[in-house]
């Protein structure tokens, strides 16, 4: 296997373990977690998929968002009478960057201490963190509703 | 169904009081659905089935972020209520639970008083997984978290221990009634500092990344989608209380790993 393919596997096992971990925290039934599970495989290899063809994070973020739900509502709650929402928001989580709102954040914090080191870097480095937490917040959002809109998969 | 009063009440009274009970059972079910992570619209449907199921006409409702009002009408006659709603959480086994029985009460026209009753059972009965399970989950989810943000082999071994210790701070603060932003500011702390003195045990190179890694189940991803999807539903409103409340415990969450950084001496 070539050395892109072995980062795409292992993004994906990391992506089915976070969506796995969170579908415990929110208490989902087993049928439910093993099909979290498989859609954060599939969230976060099409997102690896898509950054290692050049494309932005939020670019990446929104079509694998929007892949996923689409399989959710299509395969899923068509067939299954599974939760299309539950399952996609579950393969969604691991993708919301909050690694870069907490750096963005410790960054301004950072910017307020007595003697500051290099202020102007650190507000850059923050405010790019912040803008793409923004942008990749909203990208995921509308990758989750627009198909669920389209498909008229909106569960009660 | 509307139910004929006996002959010795008021009609009038007598609906009123039907009413009062078909809009407290709606608003038993919206605020549990609201409290284990519907979205809104998802909570104005509950309560336009349980209505139409029970033969009363929903003339208004109100979802807020900690309270819901609702107005029932019958011909002439309307009633107003409230009820409050408390912590958001998800409970995705339990919000399902209660999402079945509104449909079965709709389509077969359950009284309110059995609604009320099927949803106290439905509450008491509903199953978790047990603590320590959580708790490794978790565990395993930031040392996951941790993979996708680079940390290298040294640092996992903690991560997944600090995660896990957070949860179960977390889990205990919560269940201690503590405010739920004290509860994350403790637990980022807890869970960073531990990963952080871990990772320099063990050698690892990312110790600032895998101190993030390990308070990542703080992070309120199933607020922030409902945030976006009830502004795109048109009620800006809540979706925007939640996404301050998405803010603020970030916010929160960030401090604890600041002040676990200032602790370590990580700080510039």
């Amino acid at each position: 296997m070539t050395p892109a393919i072995v980062h795409v596997l292992a993004q994906a096992a990391f992506g089915a373990i976070a969506a796995a971990g969170f579908g415990v925290l929110f208490n989902f039934g087993w049928k439910v977690l093993a099909w979290g599970s498989v859609s954060g495989a599939v969230a976060l290899a099409a997102r690896t998929i898509g950054l290692d063809l050049g494309w932005t994070l939020e670019g990446a973020s929104l079509a694998a968002s929007a892949l996923v739900t689409t399989l959710a509502v299509v395969v899923l709650r068509r067939h299954l009478r599974i939760s299309a929402s539950a399952i996609a928001i579950a393969g969604c989580i691991p993708m919301i960057p909050g690694a870069f709102f907490a750096q963005a954040l410790i960054g301004t914090f950072n910017l307020t201490t007595a003697h500051p080191v290099d202020p102007t870097g650190t507000l850059v480095t923050s405010a790019i963190s912040g803008l793409r937490v923004i942008f990749t917040v909203f990208a995921i959002g509308a990758g989750i509703s627009i198909p669920i809109h389209l498909l008229r998969g909106r569960d009660y | 169904m509307t139910i004929t009063p006996p002959a010795d009440q008021d009609p009038v009274i007598y609906r009123h009081r039907e009413l009062e009970q078909i809009a407290i059972a709606s608003l038993g079910c919206a605020r549990v659905l609201m409290e284990t992570g519907s979205r809104v619209k998802v909570a104005q449907e509950c309560c336009r089935l349980l209505a139409i199921g029970l033969d009363a006409e929903m003339s208004g409702i109100r979802v807020g972020y900690a309270s819901i009002a609702l107005t029932l009408g019958s011909g002439a006659n309307t009633i107003t209520r409230m009820v409050t709603v408390n912590r958001h959480g998800v409970d995705y086994r339990l919000n399902q639970a209660v999402r079945d029985l509104v449909v079965t009460a709709s389509a077969n026209g359950l009284q309110p008083a059995e609604i009320t009753a099927r949803l106290d059972a439905t509450v008491a009965g509903s199953k978790r997984h047990p603590l320590w399970f959580v708790v490794v989950a978790v565990g395993l989810a930031c040392a996951a978290f941790g993979g996708l943000l680079g940390i290298d082999p040294g640092a996992f071994g903690p991560v997944f221990l600090a995660g896990a210790l957070g949860q179960f701070v977390r889990h205990r603060m919560l269940a201690g009634d503590i405010n739920p932003y004290v509860a994350t500011v403790a637990t980022a702390f807890v869970a960073s500092v531990t990963c952080g003195v871990g990772a320099r045990v063990a050698g690892s190179g990312t110790v600032d990344v895998a101190m993030i890694a390990a308070t990542l189940m703080l992070v309120p991803g199933v607020a922030a989608t409902n945030a976006q999807a009830d502004v795109l539903d048109g009620l800006p409103t809540l979706g925007s209380a939640r996404a301050i409340s998405v803010f603020m415990t970030m916010l929160f969450a960030a401090t604890g790993i600041f002040v676990a950084q200032a602790v370590l001496g990580l700080h510039p």
